[in-house]
């Protein structure tokens, strides 16, 4: 067991740059997340662990070692992959056993071994089947027994679970979260779903064009972020994002005016909303009153989104709140739950 | 009314005439396209079964053209009467295909998987060498080989034999097999490097089962080859180490060649051929059976 750490990691492909001067520290038995969208160079970071890829700079420990000219196998890391990457000839007891055959353990012992991971994971039944007789839930979990059967320093997961289909999904998510919490293996996970990263994280490293835009925990991630890409790209439906201009603390966009952001002046900024902290009241009670875009219900409460100026806002509003498209309707927020971004640097002004 | 009855079934008899006269054009391109396909079947069978009657054929009805004639198998004793020293020639042939065989795959599967996984210098300019050296004319070559050998003293020898091959049959090898490693998905292989396997044990515990319906359709279309090929074995063999291929050139005698003896020794050769036929079928389909896992 042990904590991975990034000092100035960086990949490049002749001119293109995959990650850049990476700086990270995972501690022991953390569960981090990195996400952003693809190309953000998240998978390559992971693979630079496991060993897959190699740094084109930087160095890349694993608790006291400096692994940078470690294979593998030496390297000591599981990994689960986006398509399993299962031995299709072997048996689900093969496969889960091949880490323990290359590392020469006894025969009895590997029996063993594969029998407990296969408990783990609910496999028990299925031990003789080859994998293409499995299922795609069956499958992930033959992969992720293959992985936890030695107990690795280091748990590497790359998307494990976007091949599933939403319901199993789900299932596999509380399950990876358990057997995180009852194995206490430090975890990287790489994933695009905004679900899986704060559902599953102790820290998230949100990443873009091979830079960590922002590492925290994913309530701060959410609550509090960096800038403009983690307070896009985190939130479903996404933060409200307006461009304008603040005049002495008051915000002015095209068709509407929020007072008490801060003192200041300048231009070029941006203000966001997230859509569950707009309310949805009378005409003539709100920040301003807009049409009705559209209005979908779903099942926990109901989406509305209004036109200003153009421009699109999302609001949260109770489930049984109920409107036309086309009616008028106000719209009002809380000046404290806003965020404040510089449109050139796309930095968060803190005020 | 009347006039409008009339023309609409005018216009109904024109349409009826108009759809049996294309299936009357179908019906004739099908049975163009069966005549096409009976014709060329002739042609190609036509030889074959020449040979299988001819070999049962006593010799007086050889030159007979009939398919009424007594059945016999007293050519395939004489074949085997020691004067032509068949039984030599199938240990010849066997000893060369099968060694060319056992010692072409793995240098195969190597060489395959290098171009299918690995980077190096010049990949690409020396995987299209191989092919190229595939459109040179063996008759071209043939003579500096029996020069070389010579003077190498590797005349009549199985390792002669055996090199040029070997020289054959690997580019085709090469070619087979590195498409079948190129199916094999990334991520399987990198499974194993993370669990802990180096790239020989890759390519043993993962590579070559997973390729392994290419490594056999490979090694048979290679024995075939090897077992088949004469133009070399004709002018590099003298009595040693003659192929069976080449020991047919043994029943042209000098009052002309010995067509029921001919004929029975091309039944020998041509069975281990079927048995490899199904083999290659039954293979293909388990192959594809196998697949990759998502």
């Amino acid at each position: 067991m042990a904590g991975v750490q990034f000092k100035r990691v960086s990949k490049r492909w002749g001119d293109f740059v995959g990650v850049r001067d990476l700086d990270l520290i995972v501690e022991d038995k953390e569960f981090l997340v990195l996400l952003g969208p693809s190309g953000c160079g998240k998978t390559t970071t992971m693979r630079m662990v496991a060993g897959l890829e190699e740094p084109s700079g930087g160095e890349i420990w694993i608790g006291e070692d400096m692994v940078n000219d470690m294979t593998p196998r030496e390297r000591d890391v599981a990994m689960v992959f986006q398509n399993y990457g299962l031995y299709p000839h072997m048996s689900v007891r093969d496969n889960i056993g091949y880490p323990l055959k290359i590392r020469g353990l006894s025969k009895a012992e590997i029996i063993r071994m594969v029998d407990a991971a296969a408990a783990k994971v609910e496999l028990g039944p299925y031990l003789d089947r080859k994998p293409g007789q499995l299922s795609g839930g069956q499958r992930q979990r033959v992969a992720l027994a293959r992985s936890l059967v030695r107990t690795p320093r280091v748990f590497l997961m790359d998307e494990p679970l976007s091949n599933l289909d939403a319901k199993l999904r789900v299932v596999m998510r509380a399950e990876l979260k358990h057997l995180h919490h009852e194995l206490q293996i430090t975890t990287i996970y790489v994933t695009h779903d905004q679900m899986e990263a704060m559902t599953l994280a102790t820290r998230i490293a949100v990443m873009n064009h091979g830079v960590i835009q922002q590492l925290a925990a994913p309530e701060v991630i959410y609550n509090d972020p960096a800038n403009l890409f983690v307070a896009g790209f985190i939130g479903s439906p996404s933060m409200n994002l307006m461009s304008g201009k603040l005049a002495d603390g008051t915000f002015h966009a095209a068709g509407l005016t929020v007072s008490g952001i801060g003192g200041g002046t300048r231009d070029n900024v941006v203000l966001g909303v997230r859509p569950e902290d707009v309310t949805v009241t009378a005409t003539g009670s709100g920040l301003f009153d807009a049409p009705v875009y559209a209005f979908e219900l779903t099942g926990e409460s109901v989406l509305v989104t209004v036109t200003v100026a153009g421009k699109q806002i999302a609001a949260r509003a109770d489930r049984h709140f109920r409107c036309q498209i086309g009616d008028n309707v106000g719209v009002r927020f809380d000046a404290a739950r806003t965020y404040l971004f510089d449109a050139t640097t796309d930095e968060r002004i803190r005020l | 009314m009347t006039v409008i009855a009339h023309q609409a079934s005018v216009a109904a008899a024109a349409a009826i005439r108009r759809r049996t006269s294309r299936q009357r054009k179908r019906a004739f391109l099908r049975v163009a396209e069966q005549l096409v396909l009976v014709l060329l079947a002739v042609i190609i069978l036509f030889p074959i079964v020449w040979m299988v009657m001819t070999a049962f054929k006593s010799p007086r009805d050889v030159y007979v053209y009939t398919m009424w004639f007594q059945p016999t198998l007293e050519n395939f004793s004489e074949v085997f009467n020691p004067r032509w020293r068949i039984r030599e020639k199938i240990i010849n042939s066997i000893v060369i295909s099968v060694t060319t065989v056992i010692i072409a795959m793995p240098i195969a599967v190597f060489a395959a998987y290098a171009f299918s996984r690995l980077a190096f210098p010049m990949k690409r300019a020396m995987f299209q060498w191989i092919l190229l050296t595939q459109f040179i004319p063996a008759v071209t070559i043939v003579l500096p080989f029996y020069v070389m050998f010579r003077q190498l003293g590797l005349l009549d020898t199985y390792a002669a034999l055996i090199i040029v091959d070997l020289a054959i049959v690997l580019p085709y090898a090469i070619w087979t097999i590195k498409g079948f490693i190129d199916a094999i998905p990334l991520e399987t292989e990198e499974a194993a490097i993370v669990d802990g396997a180096g790239r020989f044990r890759v390519l043993w515990d993962i590579v070559v089962p997973m390729a392994r319906p290419g490594i056999l359709t490979a090694a048979i279309f290679c024995f075939i080859i090897t077992w088949n090929e004469f133009l070399f074995g004709y002018l590099l063999s003298r009595q040693n180490v003659v192929p069976l291929s080449v020991g047919i050139v043994g029943f042209v005698l000098e009052r002309g060649p010995v067509w029921e003896l001919i004929a029975a020794t091309g039944i020998i050769i041509t069975i281990p051929m079927f048995f490899f036929a199904m083999m290659i079928q039954r293979h293909f389909t388990k192959g594809m059976n196998l697949g990759a896992v998502r």
